[in-house]
């Protein structure tokens, strides 16, 4: 390994120990990711010691984030410890922590990740409390699954985001069966697909209803079975 | 004596049926008069909540909850003040809170006594039904003494109440809570223990806990088939710790855990120990404190998400609001209880007779304005 | 028969137009199709259980629109629900009126603005007759509707011929 490269590492590691996974997400290659991953989770563990952070590289520090929020403190040492774990078993999978208990993950093996978050005899996410999909802009639409435990009482919201132009997600329904309808309801507003749901239908809106009314840019149409859609009545103003 | 197959039949309720508690159709596939399959099919009152809160303020969206469960307005302003104190960090005061528990739960019991006098309906009482309005009304003209309004109060806002109580008040919640006390046990009496209605519900719609835990049912309808959990207790929002009442869990005392019965009777418990609980709160409620003291001049939280949850009659009532700054949520998603315990039904009502199918659908107390929304 | 009472010695003819006779026995039995959809539907509820009773007035609740003469539109009424209010406004028998409850029946309500999926007024597909504003309005204020529509129906000559 080169000189440099290491150099990096070292940098990243130390940036991601003090909470700013940002920039060892920004970190291009996908190797060097990773390893930093895996060694901030043995420094995490006790099983190696904290590199020395190298002097030639920009060291801002960085203490915007993290103020604020002692009181809850355990809830906070839970999900990280969730999201270790998670790191631990997929790591290619997940793709960045997010800062406020809640972690990003590859639409790829989503369906591997919440079986095994479901069965996993630590975890036991039982109950899939809330599914939403939101239209963050430019173009990128998320899915949102908050999660909790109701054996260990700990919760953890995974966050997916995928393009509008291929909006496809493993659907989860066979996981937690709420899902089925939560998907549902999701296809319905934003239209991500769900891939392998039973009955992707949408749930509440006609079935011949055009677009999808949460994306940002919805327009509404203009009639529906010959029933027009106004915006206003006449003589309103 | 071979099992006969029949013709399948496949069976339309509603949208518009009396027994179906607002627009909800079923369409149920029969044999005989076997139901082998129910497909719940909503949206017949689909408002568009979710997209009115991307384009009105924050505190405008309160108005539209109340109208999302217009038989519990109070929690649902209840879940979404919390919600929205909890990503601004607004602390209120010990009156506010104490008045917003009294609220929440004679809310609670208003919305149970409408439960079960329709539950009674559904089976063919009519006489319960009138004895729980007119009990409700009486709550009603509590409401309708604190703010004016009969049915949609707007009465929780973020960082405060809308008004203060009226004086007297207090006298006259104890009142009422003096005169409903004996009537529950009225309504008990008249319909948990009435032959006619055990027979038609008792043993009927099992439903068992990990499909329950499954479908994500929350509230009585969990806590039904003895699943001990009440978000009063387990989560603490408010002042709830402070309180002293039991969490009452469906023992199958008429037959199995989890049927039609013990979710009936479930909420017959419930609004007992919501007596208790107002009678606590009234009793320790602060005589001054400000209820317009730490409303915010501006609402605009910071950027961020949050997901807070709140029992409401029905279960546990969820809002996710993603924040981008700006005095309009970016936005907001409300996880309904109703929403889930619609979803079991499927899973529950199939097997069953057809007459059995709307004892289930009133045993789950859905509303339809909060499925969908 | 309220007004008659007492009033004669012995046995007595009235003298009456028919229309009149026919309109004002349809007046003071309206029975009513209960259509209600959200809110408002509750306060229809009250208004007809215990301590509203609108059965004093004659007004019964029906729950098929074959039985009944007047069809209240109480809640908000969506597009996928339009289709539906139109089938069972057809298959009510005339004559029939039909009263919007609530501001959403009247005009869509708070949902005017962005609702997408909501009808702004029942009156766009069916005609009706008395409308009652409030979000919900009281029960008082259903009566007060209903109250208004049997003066309406009072008014009506359902024998005379209607020139064009």
């Amino acid at each position: 390994m080169s000189q440099e490269k290491e150099k990096l590492i070292a940098e990243l590691v130390n940036k991601g120990l003090d909470g700013d996974m940002d920039s060892v997400n920004a970190c291009e290659d996908r190797v060097t990711r990773s390893k930093v991953k895996a060694m901030i989770m043995k420094i995490k563990k006790g099983s190696l010691d904290r590199p020395q952070m190298p002097v030639s590289l920009s060291d801002t520090p960085n203490e915007s984030d993290d103020t604020g929020k002692t009181d809850d403190k355990t809830t906070e040492d839970i999900s990280q410890k969730i999201k270790n774990m998670l790191l631990d078993n997929f790591p290619d999978e997940t793709d960045e922590t997010g800062q406020d208990g809640h972690m990003y993950v590859r639409p790829d093996k989503w369906l591997d990740i919440a079986t095994w978050l479901k069965t996993e005899s630590s975890l036991l996410f039982d109950s899939l409390q809330c599914q939403m999909g939101i239209d963050v802009g430019e173009d990128i639409l998320e899915s949102r699954y908050n999660l909790h435990s109701m054996v260990h009482d700990h919760y953890l919201e995974v966050r997916i985001r995928v393009a509008r132009s291929n909006a496809k997600i493993p659907s989860v329904e066979q996981v937690w069966r709420i899902a089925d309808w939560f998907e549902r309801e999701t296809y319905d507003m934003l239209g991500i697909e769900y891939v392998g749901h039973r009955d992707l239908r949408r749930i509440l809106l006609p079935d011949d209803w055009e677009g999808w009314p949460l994306r940002k840019d919805y327009k509404e149409q203009e009639t529906y079975h010959g029933i027009v859609v106004p915006k206003m009545k006449e003589g309103w103003d | 004596m071979g099992l006969v197959h029949g013709e399948e039949m496949v069976l339309n309720i509603g949208p518009q049926h009396p027994a179906t508690h607002g627009v909800l159709r079923l369409q149920v596939r029969t044999d005989g008069e076997v139901v082998s399959q129910i497909t719940p099919y909503m949206g017949y009152l689909h408002r568009c909540f979710e997209k009115h809160c991307e384009n009105v303020t924050y505190e405008q969206v309160i108005p539209y909850t109340d109208r999302c469960d217009y038989l519990s307005s109070m929690s649902m302003n209840f879940g979404y003040v919390v919600a929205m104190e909890r990503l601004m960090d607004i602390k209120v005061n010990e009156r506010v809170e104490h008045i917003r528990v009294v609220m929440a739960e004679l809310q609670r019991i208003a919305s149970h006594l409408l439960c079960t006098g329709v539950f009674g309906l559904d089976l063919g009482a009519f006489t319960p039904f009138l004895w729980a309005l007119r009990d409700r009304e009486r709550i009603l003209d509590l409401f309708e003494f604190t703010c004016g309004a009969r049915l949609l109060y707007n009465y929780m806002w973020v960082g405060g109440l809308s008004h203060d109580i009226p004086v007297g008040f207090v006298e006259s919640t104890f009142e009422f809570l003096d005169y409903f006390e004996p009537k529950i046990d009225e309504l008990e009496n008249i319909l948990a223990h009435n032959k006619i209605l055990v027979e038609r519900s008792a043993d009927i719609g099992v439903m068992p806990k990990d499909i329950a835990i499954s479908y994500g049912v929350t509230g009585p309808n969990l806590r039904a088939s003895g699943v001990k959990w009440d978000l009063r207790k387990n989560d603490s929002y408010s002042i709830y710790d402070r309180f002293e009442f039991d969490i009452p869990i469906g023992e199958g005392k008429k037959g199995t855990v989890g049927d039609c019965w013990d979710r009936f009777y479930v909420r017959i418990l419930e609004m007992r120990e919501s007596v208790k609980i107002i009678r606590q709160a009234l009793a320790s409620m602060p005589k001054d404190g400000d209820v317009h003291q730490s409303l915010p001049k501006k609402i605009r939280p910071p950027k961020g998400s949050v997901y807070a949850r709140t029992e409401t009659p029905r279960g546990d009532l969820g809002y996710y609001i993603e924040s981008d700054g700006s005095p309009i949520p970016y936005r907001l998603k409300m996880r309904s209880p109703a929403f889930t315990a619609l979803s079991v039904m499927d899973e529950i009502a199939a097997g069953w007779l057809l007459s059995d199918v709307l004892a289930i659908l009133g045993s789950l107390d859905i509303v339809l304005g909060e499925i969908d929304r | 028969m309220g007004l008659l009472t007492n009033k004669f010695q012995q046995d007595n003819v009235v003298v009456e137009k028919l229309d009149k006779l026919l309109s004002w026995s349809r007046s003071t039995s309206p029975w009513f199709f209960q259509f209600g959809t959200a809110c408002c539907a509750i306060e229809m509820m009250a208004a007809a259980a215990s301590r509203h009773d609108l059965m004093r007035l004659g007004i019964i609740p029906r729950s098929s629109p074959r039985q009944a003469d007047v069809m209240i539109v109480a809640g908000t009424v969506t597009m996928k629900m339009a289709i539906r209010v139109k089938k069972l406004y057809e298959q009510m028998a005339d004559p029939k009126y039909v009263v919007a409850m609530g501001s959403c029946a009247t005009s869509g309500g708070p949902y005017w603005q962005h609702g997408y999926h909501v009808l702004k007024g029942v009156d766009i597909v069916i005609p009706v007759d008395v409308y009652v504003p409030g979000c919900p309005p009281r029960p008082e204020s259903l009566i007060e509707g209903l109250l208004k529509l049997q003066e309406q129906i009072l008014e009506d000559r359902p024998l005379t011929r209607k020139m064009a």
